[in-house]
């Protein structure tokens, strides 16, 4: 990691106005999101999105075959680019032939993935951007931070600031009706002088060879209307087979990217119409077609999924770390998760390097993308390519050797109970590590590995329970089975409460989660054996209190082994779902406790499992659930993520516990240790008057009250 | 459909006057076009083919460059609308589209919903960037 992007992220952190505006914007999106969505079926949408693109990207050539026939039927000229540099020189080459002198340009990301404007430039036309967002950040010389909203990194005042060295008139810095009709005012003669106008296009529908342009300002219909030229600059990957599939991806791309129903305008484009100002009487209409790797990433079993993407910027709306950092650090040219993968793929391999690392790992971009594309799995993949291009480091080598060998990793762990002992206080809490160890750690202590691991208070816990309700296997995962065993001991409690027996078979080990990590396939592969080897007994249910393990045990297996997994994933439930929906508990079971609780919903949980009612469910029955802003917003923990960008772990970590502490909750609950050892560890650094427990430790405590009144009575 | 094509055109900041046949509707327009230049502003009126009610949108043919331009300029635009074209969804617009796209001779097909607007400043919304400032939908039988 270099230094410069290290710094690069922390100048963003501290920059307060970035801050406010992308906290304020991240939770109103979500509410718009979710008002517009509720009048649609969301997931069919993106389950035919997703078919209709995946099919296109397995048909490029037909599809664009039938397009550019149909277009040019219609009088448009059809172009395909291999490349930037080829479609840079298509363009000027249109310009040079109708002797173009300016252009205007409504939004195009295609045009900055080839970086059009520097290039016109040096040709000597001149390129206005007519986007208001574009046009500030063309004014500036930067680039845009979001996808649908060029500058939302900039303030009014900024704006204003700009708009007076462009117009050398001055202007109102507060009022943003009026700087926006300043943008009016100045851009309408450029529109009007422009020999060229230069657009994107949102769909290009092969049926009919017909353009579809997505538009809010009015900008793109001016770009499109008035110049005698059009040149529409799109990737082979907008190529759709049907009118009916833009209509499809039209009643999602507007709700995801800025929580409309639709657009202002949505402009249908087949062919060159009547043009006054063309010689010819007829406007002069080229379509220039990107291929830039596109054809390539369709042969690729994973990446081809890329395809899907329509451009909506939503993974980046979503994203926490998008939200802390803001887009000039979470992108290259696109911006957010897909931003991502898209400079891995087409762009640039160092920058993508530095930005991979920002992926916490969430899973809140494939909860809202458009075409469900499964952006974690694709950035955790880039991760693992380039861990194997630079030779595996010390971590990931020792890691592989370890886990692989459950005796080795065990002892491992054992050993370093007694290597941290002088630096352990008495609660559990690593508080005295040397400062060169912790680094940047310091806004969380770190719980200290526990005096005995459940396994080894197994036999002294383990119970014949007559006539059982269910017998289940207990999978503890290495941070609860080594650090956190108390949390399966109150578990315990709740099982031998209901009924349940409980078996925990020693065979266990890692369940491969932090290998995939690591990028450490084949050892990822040895865990899961071993586990489903160890858990081949005859369970009702393979029960774990870890969020992150239930989901790789249950989505990440079947996927990694095969066939073979598919009896043991089936098998496997998290606590919270186990307890709710097996044993039917309701809230006559439990003493409620007066404690007020609030709730974080584990990324693992409530997108990778769809959990969500189950935990919240439990809570009110055992004491009083108090809902707090935000509650399936990550943490920050991400696994061994937080090692590399501890600033942004602290900043996430600090806004969930702000959000909880402002609601005077007394305990926070979730269902994850991860997420334990992030807030808990927080919570005691910052000195937070609030208890971080799992919903078992919730439930065990409402038990033993209950009983202890009964004695009582 | 006309309560929601209503309702939804009007979230999306278009004013909606319901009027009960296109003498009524001609009627209006003049005198809103009487108001409007009185203060100095354009007033672009065209006439619409369909509308949707899901998102309160409507559907105007601007082949011609001067109709299109009628809907692009002027700060304030008119767009004439029969409720009885009212389709209930987009999905349903695809065959408008598709006759439109097939007649013989190239189409340019607009679909509008509400005045232009933008959000790019701090993600204030602002009404009328570079296309009309106001939004007027004359609904033809729109008495519900």
């Amino acid at each position: 990691m270099s230094d410069s992007y290290k710094r690069d992220i922390k100048a963003a952190l501290n920059d307060s106005f970035l801050r406010r505006t992308l906290d304020k914007f991240a939770v109103e999106y979500r509410a718009g999101r979710d008002r517009v969505f509720s009048e649609v079926d969301e997931r069919g949408l993106i389950r035919r999105i997703a078919d209709v693109k995946d099919a296109a990207a397995q048909h490029t050539e037909e599809l664009y075959a039938r397009f550019k026939e149909e277009a040019e039927r219609r009088g448009a000229v059809v172009h395909r680019a291999k490349n930037a540099a080829e479609a840079r020189e298509i363009i000027a080459a249109i310009a040079k032939e109708n002797g173009v002198k300016s252009v205007v340009k409504s939004k195009s990301m295609t045009a900055e993935e080839i970086g059009l404007n520097a290039y016109l430039g040096a040709e000597g036309v001149e390129v206005n951007e007519t986007d208001l967002g574009e046009w500030i950040v063309q004014l500036r010389r930067e680039r845009p931070s979001h996808m649908v909203m060029p500058a939302i990194h900039l303030s009014r005042g900024q704006v204003a600031d700009e708009f007076e060295k462009a117009t050398g008139r001055e202007q109102d810095h507060e009022n943003v009706d009026k700087l926006v009709k300043t943008a009016r005012a100045e851009l309408r003669p450029k529109f009007h002088a422009a020999d060229m106008g230069i657009s994107g296009a949102n769909f290009l529908i092969a049926e009919t060879g017909a353009i579809t342009i997505v538009t809010n300002e009015g900008n793109g219909r001016l770009v499109n209307t008035l110049p005698r030229i059009h040149v529409a600059l799109a990737g082979l990957d907008k190529l759709v087979p049907t009118l009916d599939d833009a209509l499809t991806a039209l009643q999602v791309l507007p709700r995801n990217a800025t929580g409309q129903r639709i657009t202002s305008y949505v402009t249908f484009i087949d062919g060159a119409t009547a043009c006054a100002k063309s010689p010819s009487g007829r406007k002069i209409l080229h379509i220039v077609l990107l291929d830039n790797g596109r054809t390539a990433i369709a042969k690729d079993p994973l990446f081809s999924q890329i395809y899907r993407c329509v451009r909506c910027g939503a993974c980046a709306n979503v994203c926490p770390v998008f939200r802390l950092v803001g887009g000039h650090r979470m992108g290259h040219v696109y911006v957010g998760a897909i931003g991502l993968v898209l400079t891995y793929l087409y762009h640039d391999r160092d920058a993508a390097k530095k930005l991979c690392q920002n992926c916490v790992g969430c899973g809140a971009c494939k909860d809202v993308c458009s075409g469900g594309i499964d952006l974690p799995r694709l950035i955790q993949e880039i991760r693992a390519r380039f861990a194997k291009e630079d030779g595996e480091p010390m971590m990931s080598r020792l890691a592989r050797y370890a886990m692989r060998n459950r005796t080795v990793f065990h002892r491992l762990l054992k050993f370093m109970r007694f290597a941290q002992k002088p630096f352990s206080g008495r609660d559990g809490f690593v508080r005295h590590l040397p400062m060169a160890l912790f680094g940047k750690h310091g806004f969380r202590t770190l719980p200290a590995l526990a005096p005995k691991a459940f396994r080894e208070l197994w036999p002294s816990l383990r119970r014949n329970v007559e006539n059982p309700r269910f017998r289940i296997a207990l999978f503890a995962g290495c941070a609860q089975d080594f650090a956190l065993p108390h949390q399966l001991v109150a578990a315990m409690k709740v099982f031998r409460y209901f009924g349940v027996e409980v078996d925990f078979p020693m065979g266990q080990t890692c369940c491969g989660l932090p290998l995939v990590a690591l990028g450490e396939k084949d050892a990822a592969l040895d865990v899961a054996r071993q586990n489903i080897t160890a858990f081949a007994g005859k369970y009702d249910a393979i029960v774990t209190l870890c969020a992150s393990c239930a989901s790789h045990l249950r989505h990440g297996y079947p996927k990694a082994v095969g066939a073979e997994a598919e009896e043991f994933s089936a098998r496997v439930m998290d606590f919270s779902s186990f307890v709710h929906d097996k044993l039917d508990v309701t809230e006559k079971d439990f003493a409620r406790l007066g404690w007020k609780v609030a709730y974080h919903a584990s990324c693992h949980l409530c997108r990778e499992l769809g959990v969500k009612d189950a935990p919240r469910a439990l809570i009110s029955a055992a004491a009083h659930y108090t809902p707090t802003p935000e509650e399936e917003t990550c943490c920050g923990f991400g696994g061994s993520w937080s090692v590399k960008f501890p600033e942004i772990s602290a900043e996430l970590m600090r806004k969930k516990l702000d959000n909880v502490c402002s609601a005077d909750a007394t305990h926070l609950a979730l269902d994850c240790p991860g997420c334990t050892i992030q807030l808990r560890g927080g919570a005691d650094q910052g000195k937070r008057a609030i208890k971080v427990v799992h919903v078992a430790e919730v439930l065990a405590a409402a038990l033993e009250s209950g009983e202890k009144d009964d004695n009582e009575q | 459909m006309i309560e929601q094509f209503t309702a939804r055109a009007e979230a999306a900041s278009a004013k909606v006057h319901a009027v009960a046949d296109e003498a009524a509707a001609v009627h209006l327009v003049d005198s809103l076009r009487a108001e409007k230049t009185a203060a100095g502003l354009e007033v672009g009126v065209v006439r619409a083919a369909k509308g949707i009610a899901q998102t309160g949108t409507c559907i105007v043919v601007t082949d011609d460059e001067d109709v299109r331009l009628k809907t692009m300029l002027p700060e304030v635009s008119v767009i004439l609308l029969d409720a009885a074209d009212i389709l209930p969804d987009l999905p349903s617009a695809a065959p408008f589209l598709r006759a439109e796209q097939t007649k013989g001779s190239p189409s340019y097909i607009s679909f509008i919903t509400g005045p232009s607007r933008t959000a790019d400043i701090e993600r204030v919304s602002a009404i009328g960037v570079h296309g009309p400032l106001e939004f007027h939908i004359m609904l033809i039988g729109g008495r519900p």
